[in-house]
């Protein structure tokens, strides 16, 4: 048992991103629970429609006569007059509201699990505030009365999900790009350096589709919700189908929003590629076009297009650096104000011990193109790239599943004694 | 399975039991003999008891014994809490552990929470001899409590150091306040132990910050080169590359030329040693081999290199070149004098082959014997021989001998010459008598006799020339000893 420094107390660990909340026991290599993050809520009229919430997993909040539908079947299954929030925005939650629902579902629904009797491993992005990670430490031993907790960095425990005490951590998510260094498991808060860049790509893959382009019309994005039937039609001519017109006064402009951006999101992940070699016209027409099809039962092949999107986590256009000049940074932009940052001395390490993690970096080619871009300006990189989805989805969470099984941790808890006796400065003083 | 259903049947229908065939088996098959070791059952049941004689032949195979790998019974695991000594807390964990293993034993990974050892100093103690103007002791309180709670691990220090209201400081300075803190505190502080761990351990607490600060500097500057300036520098290695490699392809013809033009005397030295001295990219090799390096240089390109015969050396080594006095330093003429050292000048062998390399190979001496002038060669062999000595080969070719085998051969040339010369006066003399005095042929005719007489051997006169030679050999040398 000693040799393998694994010692499992059966802890849970909590990674939430800006897309989706994972949960599950340490020492699994996938999250048992996986569930988006934003949640719809309806606003109840007085005390009338209280039958409706009978089949969903939603949770009432009694004050504020909400209910909250969080989970798999939350925002995604229509339901009149509901909106969607997002709790998370650029990794931080902002609003700790419906934090609760959201963990307890995870815990209690899903996993169907105690968390009062389990330890808790929760992430956190590097660039977390001290207030964000004591209300964290507050929701978990006051509401879900943890034993233990413990908050630790997702650079961090990307690198550990590599197998790397040292590292620079490469992380494309779904609202923030980072480029966090590892030093002997400790971020270098100097060198790191963040970017809303994947919202400059989604901004530019939803005009790309909704706005008219040469050879086909702008495309409508209508949630599936709304459609009764459709017909199949073939490439790139009109859809036809039919709305369901019952339900379009029900619509929010949130819940359509959030819509819109899963239907981009799924448009981006399953087309848009990036070049191996940096953009070029012709290599870009070279590659095969995909198809893709829309809810409304539009399809159309996207060629050169499709890198178009990819191309903007390497480089900006001069024309798009003209007419924004706050532009978030490109990974390149990224990776050098890291290493800047960093002593001269760790800069070669950390090159070779390069994690490449996050959902959004998934776009086929991602990994080659970086590699090319890095050697076209240092000599000695190294890329750990897991092939595998969702070692590479979710290395926060694996990196949280190691550390949690791990005997020589169990000395870090902070116990709920220990929470009841120094209150939220331990906090600070123990997840370094 | 046929049995008792039968007799199930039996019962149901309430028949009399019969002896069925099942009955008298039942008893029987106890008396029924074993089925012998190392045979199939399957086999066994084919051929029943009517193998005996294959008993004796079924020994049972001597297999290697199935390892035992504990797995046989089950193993019983319980929930069990546990207690870290490792936490100051109560907080109980739990994990699973084998039944049977004592409980609330020390938690096996307590062991591997080990502190590392920090200095602390007092009040007393920093005023004393920790003073700096640069740094308030608050600060150094904090930057030594960063120190401990990193494990010193100094990037990540100098990462989270933010001193309220200090100056910016590099890890440079924290590395340099830090560890010359330490220093003094070593240095200051009554020692327990002895000396040499003492000095030890300030070593160890050793920080040049001027060398550092340089260092990151250069790496500095070496990381930020343009793209330019690194593929100017790749031509230019690579351009070294080519010459080098022209330089060596060069001189490998040139070693061929000069081995077939001049065979053994070319001296052709180390190939490998000549590529170093040529190369000319001092910056590729290694330290520890410039030294050697040096003195091949020396060795090719300086003539008076000692051509050491030492008195361990073999006796063959000799050089037949006469000692030539150089300018050389009392010191090192002292020195070769005690090791037996002679240095020898090397002859320019031909302009061919008066370049650097053409250097004076070591040589047998034993090779180098003179050989006596081909005219005369025959006749100076004959006189060597008369002597009892060869002149192709000496038993001890040591310097000594060399040089009096040497003066031999002068002395027996001069011999041969003086007596050619006083042959042919005679001859004249006669030539002249008898041109004086009677017909001349006859004279002509014994005076060609006498002539052959003499190159030829002729034991009548073998006594007297013998005599003569050693006569005039002794006068010669005992002439050359006092020259000498």
């Amino acid at each position: 048992m000693v040799n393998y420094g694994g010692d499992e107390v059966s802890a849970l660990v909590l990674d939430i991103g800006t897309s989706t909340i994972r949960a599950g026991y340490a020492g699994d290599d996938t999250p048992k629970a996986v569930i988006p993050t934003c949640y719809g809520y309806t606003e109840e009229q007085g005390d009338g429609d209280v039958s409706m919430e009978g089949s969903e997993e939603g949770a009432q909040l009694p004050k504020k006569k909400t209910t909250l539908y969080v989970g798999q079947n939350g925002p995604s299954v229509w339901r009149a007059g509901m909106h969607v929030a997002h709790p998370v925005q650029n990794s931080l939650i902002t609003d700790f509201a419906p934090i609760p629902a959201i963990v307890s579902h995870a815990f209690k629904e899903v996993m169907r699990t105690d968390p009062s009797e389990h330890p808790v491993l929760v992430t956190e992005p590097a660039w977390n505030t001290t207030e964000n990670r004591e209300r964290m430490a507050e929701i978990m031993f006051e509401e879900f009365d943890v034993p233990a907790f413990y908050i630790a960095n997702t650079g961090v425990l990307n690198a550990f999900a590599a197998g790397k005490g040292s590292a620079l951590v490469i992380d494309v998510g779904q609202s923030t790009a980072s480029v966090t260094p590892i030093v002997d498991g400790f971020v270098l808060r100097k060198g790191l350096s963040h970017s809303g860049l994947p919202q400059l790509i989604y901004a530019h893959a939803k005009h790309t589709l909704t706005t008219p382009q040469p050879g086909r019309p702008g495309i409508q994005l209508i949630p599936h919700q709304l459609i009764a039937n459709r017909q199949t039609v073939d490439a790139t001519f009109p859809p036809k189908f039919t709305l369901r017109e019952d339900r379009v006064p029900g619509v929010t402009d949130s819940w359509r929003s959030w819509y819109e951006a899963r239907e981009v999101d799924e448009w981006v992940q399953s087309v848009a590629g990036v070049l191996d070699q940096g953009w070029n016209d012709q290599a870009a027409a070279q590659r095969g076009p995909r198809h893709y099809e829309f809810p409304t039962g539009y399809n159309t092949y996207f060629g050169a297009e499709r890198f178009n999107v990819g191309e903007l986590y390497f480089s900006h256009t001069p024309q798009l650096v003209a007419s924004n000049p706050n532009l978030p940074k490109t990974i390149p932009a990224l990776i050098s104000s890291a290493l800047t940052a960093c002593d001269p001395d760790i800069r070669q390490v950390l090159l070779g011990n390069i994690v490449l993690t996050g959902g959004g970096s998934m776009l086929s080619g991602f990994a080659d193109r970086l590699s090319a871009e890095l050697q076209r300006n240092v000599s000695h990189v190294k890329i750990h790239a897991p092939g595998n989805p969702s070692e590479r989805r979710y290395g926060g969470w694996l990196g949280g599943s190691i550390l949690a099984s791990l005997g020589t941790f169990h000395q870090l808890w902070i116990s709920k004694e220990e929470w009841k006796e120094h209150g939220k400065a331990i906090i600070g003083q123990r997840c370094k | 399975m046929a049995g008792p259903s039968a007799a199930d049947v039996r019962s149901v229908f309430s028949l009399p039991s019969t002896p069925g065939p099942s009955q008298p088996k039942a008893p029987a098959a106890p008396e029924r003999a074993r089925k012998p070791e190392g045979m199939s059952r399957e086999l066994y049941s084919l051929i029943g008891q009517s193998a005996p004689t294959l008993v004796a032949q079924l020994a049972k195979p001597r297999l290697k014994q199935k390892p035992n790998l504990g797995g046989g019974g089950r193993v019983k695991w319980e929930w069990r809490s546990f207690q870290n000594q490792a936490r100051s807390d109560g907080l109980r964990l739990s994990h699973w552990v084998k039944a049977g293993t004592p409980s609330d034993g020390e938690y096996p990974f307590a062991k591997y929470n080990v502190q590392n050892p920090t200095y602390t100093y007092t009040q007393d103690e920093y005023t004393k001899f920790l003073t700096d103007k640069e740094w308030t002791k608050e600060e150094t309180d904090y930057l030594f409590d960063l120190v401990r709670q990193y494990d010193q691990r100094f990037y990540v220090v100098a990462d989270r150091y933010e001193y309220p209201g200090g100056p910016p400081r590099s890890m440079e300075d924290l590395k340099d306040r830090y560890f010359s803190v330490c220093r003094k505190l070593v240095r200051d502080r009554p020692w327990p132990g002895d000396e040499a761990t003492k000095s030890q351990i300030l070593s160890s607490f050793s920080f040049d910050k001027e060398r550092e600060v340089m260092r990151k500097k250069y790496l500095e500057s070496l990381e930020s080169r343009t793209q330019e300036e690194i593929a100017e520098e790749e031509a230019l290695f690579t351009e070294l590359k080519r010459l080098e490699q022209n330089e060596r392809r060069f001189k490998k013809e040139r070693d061929e030329l000069l081995r077939t033009v001049l065979g053994i005397e070319s001296g052709l030295p180390d190939v490998q040693a000549d590529e170093e001295v040529v190369s000319g990219a001092p910056q590729l090799e290694s330290i520890s081999t410039t030294t050697t390096k040096k003195t091949k240089k020396k060795g090719v390109t300086e003539p008076d290199t000692p051509m050491s015969a030492g008195p361990s050396a073999s006796n063959a080594t000799v050089s037949l070149a006469p000692p030539v006095p150089k300018k050389q330093s009392a010191k090192s003429a002292a020195y070769d004098a005690l090791h037996c050292i002679h240095r020898t000048e090397v002859p320019q062998l031909t302009t061919a082959t008066a370049t650097k390399a053409a250097h004076q190979p070591v040589y047998l001496r034993s090779y180098k014997l003179p050989a006596p002038k081909s005219a005369n060669a025959h006749k100076i062999a004959q006189v060597l021989g008369e002597l009892g000595v060869s002149s192709t080969r000496l038993v001890m070719p040591t310097k000594d001998n060399c040089q009096k085998l040497e003066a031999l051969l002068e002395a027996a040339t001069a011999l041969v010459e003086t007596k050619k010369q006083v042959d042919k006066i005679d001859q004249e003399i006669r030539l002249a008598q008898e041109r004086l005095g009677q017909g001349s042929a006859e004279g002509d005719a014994d005076g060609e006799a006498e002539d052959d007489t003499m190159d030829v051997d002729e034991p009548a006169e073998e006594g007297g020339r013998s005599q003569s030679v050693v006569s005039a050999r002794s006068v010669r040398s005992s002439r050359g000893r006092k020259q000498s």
